[in-house]
């Protein structure tokens, strides 16, 4: 009986070892002198500080900047907690958004929801709309879109409000990715935003379309994959072509 | 879908076409103890294993010696994996500083467990809970050791019909040791480097903390990612360094590193099907066995393709371009990549499925019904598309004596397969092993539906255990009927959205994973050994050639045929009824 049970403790500690410490250490070694740039994260640096890496998507707000996909990660590209929505074709919080309390008993947004992005999308980009609403009735006192207040009406059972946008909106711009860290737009949804960017630079917009089609990555070997846009590459061009005036 | 996307699914398949017979020929060699080209270089690695292991080359085991040395390598493999999980507080390369606090003892039975059994469900998020030790030294190399494992109990199979009157089916421990040297580890020296090429990360530093362009703080997890990546897929384990699997930019950053992954998870099973035929000295019977997992793979992935282009009506009537164009993939993109758009992540999901490895490159929860229904099963029919190093022949093998076995009643005739007759022993053995998981779904997926936890339970939160789904109606059904699916399919993806780390849900899909293992091969080597021991009978007129399109097509009904009556009542409640109700754009 020990003859068939004993091998397996001594097994497993020589594999532990062979595979569980030697191998990742040499391949460890390997990589640091022939890919020492890949496997360290593919970081970008400006003189000595690190600002991010080329592979992880990070958060664009400001309308001077093309921005990233719709992120589940944490609160939004939190790169030590990758994550898509996990929610599926017909929840109501994926299309529709959530809201919630928060600690001071205000309404605040839970889940943004698809409906909420396209509404975003289009006035961010200038994108022609028809709403069943005017969208002025849902802007808070200093004249802002109130998250809460559209949320609520596209999720209000009787009269639910129905926005429709002129011009298909591509379909990665309003979807959250399944890493939540995706650091890739498709191409329609950089042209979508050139205006924007162009218009906050001072800059003229066919200017940044080339720059645009400078940084659309076609599919590898050209065959493999989607076309496709690095943001933050993208983003650091501008700032060295363009810079804000400020 | 588009030309091009159909394009690379047929170069994929392409490539696992051509691999077959060199890799196929060369395993049958390495498993029958003759020289190859790699002998030069390892063979002293082999050597030293069983000078270490106390294991003499030329002793041979019966069928019950064998799977008591399977149970041995199993059990220690799961209680080292156990150990080092809770004790990684006091272990080195932990600059997150993670401990046992991180990895309650439930989940370290699910996650050892999970990593015995090649399933690699994790209900944790790999870079918030284990350090680089944990995951290198009882993860990654349970990850070599579990497909090891699949493979010898596939090729201790293969001599069960390859011999005869014989009472052994070779050693556990000498088939575990050569497929480890002969074909895991350098495949894994080979593959890891393309990772780390394509991006992948291999180091130790602690995560990298990054002040963003706009002036935000972002921390970014590092670790010996490729080391572990390529294993995981080639191993058909699929458990991810990260929580977002292999959507994750530094596990798969590139179409090409997805070409890989997909490679490296289809090339073993589909070689195997040549080392069979070989073994048993008919290659026919090998390529008869490619063509049905390759016919299967095939309806799957069109499938599945279709559903996820054609998208979500309800999110293409809010004014979202659906349609494939030059400039953007369309479809449904929730919980998919850019880089990978539609084709390439529907054809992820397929062969992460056909074989166990249970990688994602997206997330299933958030597919279509029917794109979503594909992966589910394509686990149900007992992952023999293609499937697990090992353990999809050793599944399919199984398909095949129930198919033989329904032809013979058809025709009036004893069975035969391979010129073994097959007899009460062997069907009852295969029946067995398909009860055993048809019972652990649908069991463990009903008791989770109805099951309540009373107040300051243990188990669960308070309230039903329905409660811990992240969706509701029938997509709730399908997320806890998947992760009973994957448990005992020994897939491991999920439709990740259900909260599974909780004590009930780590025990019961822990459980799911030990029977999905063990009440299937136990029953498989117990057939090894019966076909062993009879004699081959010559083939006449009368007997029922298994290498045609006419057994081909009766395989492959089987499957779908087994699969599709023990599971339908299930599928209509959860993504087919979801399927009807999205078309009339109703929410939940």
């Amino acid at each position: 009986m020990w003859e068939q049970i004993l091998p397996g403790l001594r097994i497993k500690i020589v594999m532990t070892v062979l595979l569980g410490v030697i191998y990742p250490l040499a391949m460890t070694g390997i990589s640091q002198v022939i890919f020492p740039k890949q496997a360290n994260g593919s970081l970008i640096k400006a003189g000595d500080k690190v600002i991010g890496s080329e592979l992880i998507g990070q958060t664009f707000s400001k309308p001077e900047y093309f921005h990233g996909r719709p992120s589940s990660a944490g609160g939004g590209y939190d790169a030590t907690a990758s994550s898509g929505s996990n929610l599926g074709p017909t929840s109501a919080k994926l299309i529709h958004g959530t809201t919630k309390m928060d600690d001071k008993k205000n309404e605040v947004v839970d889940f943004d929801g698809i409906s909420v992005r396209i509404v975003h999308y289009c006035l961010d980009n200038d994108i022609a709309y028809e709403s069943s609403v005017p969208l002025d009735q849902f802007k808070d006192a200093k004249g802002d879109l109130d998250d809460v207040k559209l949320i609520k009406a596209f999720n209000d059972d009787k009269k639910p409000l129905v926005f429709t946008p002129k011009a298909s909106i591509p379909a990665d711009a309003i979807t959250a990715s399944a890493s939540g860290l995706d650091p890739h737009i498709s191409p329609d949804s950089a042209r979508a935003q050139i205006a924007r960017v162009a218009k906050a630079r001072g800059s003229q917009a066919d200017q940044v379309n080339q720059l645009v089609a400078q940084f659309t990555e076609g599919p590898d070997l050209g065959l493999l994959g989607e076309a496709r846009v690095n943001v933050l590459k993208l983003n650091l061009a501008l700032d060295q072509q363009f810079p804000v005036k400020k | 879908m588009t030309s091009i996307g159909v394009l690379q699914i047929a170069i994929f398949l392409g490539l696992i076409l051509v691999c077959a017979k060199p890799l196929g020929g060369y395993m049958a060699r390495v498993f029958e103890g003759q020289r190859t080209f790699m002998h030069p270089v390892l063979r002293w690695l082999e050597v030293l294993t069983y000078k270490l292991i106390g294991v003499k080359e030329e002793v041979e085991q019966r069928w019950t010696q064998y799977t008591a040395a399977l149970l041995s390598f199993s059990i220690f493999g799961f209680l080292l994996t156990y150990l080092l999980q809770r004790a990684q507080g006091f272990l080195p390369l932990n600059p997150q500083n993670f401990n046992a606090g991180n990895v309650s003892p439930d989940l370290a039975f699910n996650t050892a467990t999970s990593f015995v059994t090649n399933t690699n469900w994790q209900a944790y998020s790999g870079e918030a809970t284990m350090s680089y030790f944990v995951q290198m030294a009882a993860l990654a190399v349970q990850n070599f050791a579990s497909a090891a494992a699949g493979m010898a109990i596939a090729v201790a199979l293969i001599r069960g019909f390859a011999r005869q009157e014989k009472k052994t089916i070779g050693n556990f421990w000498v088939d575990v040791t050569r497929a480890t040297v002969y074909v895991l580890l350098p495949i894994s020296i080979i593959g890891g480097l393309l990772y780390v090429s394509q991006g992948a990360v291999q180091n130790f530093k602690p995560y990298t903390e990054v002040t963003t362009v706009e002036g935000a703080k972002q921390v970014i997890a590092q670790g010996p990612v490729a080391s572990q990546e390529v294993i995981k897929q080639l191993g058909t384990n699929g458990g991810g360094f990260f929580n977002a699997n292999s959507a994750h930019p530094f596990e798969n950053p590139t179409p090409l590193s997805n070409l890989l992954a997909m490679f490296l998870i289809f090339v073993i099973p589909g070689a195997l099907t040549y080392t069979f035929g070989k073994m048993v000295g008919d290659t026919r019977q090998g390529w008869a066995i490619f063509a049905a997992f390759s016919v299967m793979f095939l309806i799957g992935v069109f499938v599945c393709y279709h559903f996820e282009q054609a998208g979500n009506p309800i999110i293409g009537n809010l004014g979202v371009q659906t349609a494939a164009t030059s400039g953007q993939s369309g479809g449904n993109m929730e919980g998919k990549e850019t880089r990978f758009g539609i084709a390439n992540s529907a054809l992820f999901a397929t062969v992460t499925t056909d074989a166990s490895c249970g990688a994602v490159n997206s997330m299933h929860d958030s597919y279509t019904p029917i794109g979503g229904l594909v992966p589910m099963f394509n686990i149900m029919t007992g992952e023999v598309i293609f499937g697990g190093v090992g353990a999809g022949l050793y599944g399919i093998l199984l398909y095949c004596i129930l198919a033989v076995f329904i032809a013979g009643l058809m025709v009036g005739r004893t069975p035969e397969y391979l010129g073994k007759k097959i007899e009460q022993k062997e069907v009852k053995m295969a029946m067995l092993a398909v009860i055993a998981t048809a019972f652990s779904i649908l069991v463990f997926s009903a008791l989770s539906s109805v099951m309540t936890f009373p107040e300051k339970g243990y188990w669960n939160p308070q309230g039903a255990a329905t409660a811990n789904m992240n969706n509701s109606g029938p997509h709730g059904l399908s997320e806890i009927l998947y992760a009973y699916v994957s448990g005992t399919g020994n897939n491991g993806s999920a439709f990740a959205g259900i909260t599974v780390n909780t004590p009930w849900y780590d025990l019961t899909i822990g459980l799911a994973m030990w029977i999905g293992r063990f009440l299937f091969l136990i029953p498989l080597l117990a057939a090894a050994g019966s076909l062993a021991m009879k004699k081959k009978i010559p083939s006449t007129a009368g007997t029922f050639p298994t290498h045609g399109p006419l057994f081909v097509g009766l395989l492959v009904g089987t499957v779908i045929i087994v699969g599709a009556l023990t599971f339908f009542p299930a599928l209509s409640l959860g993504p087919i009824v979801e399927h009807y109700v999205m078309q009339t754009g109703k929410l939940f």
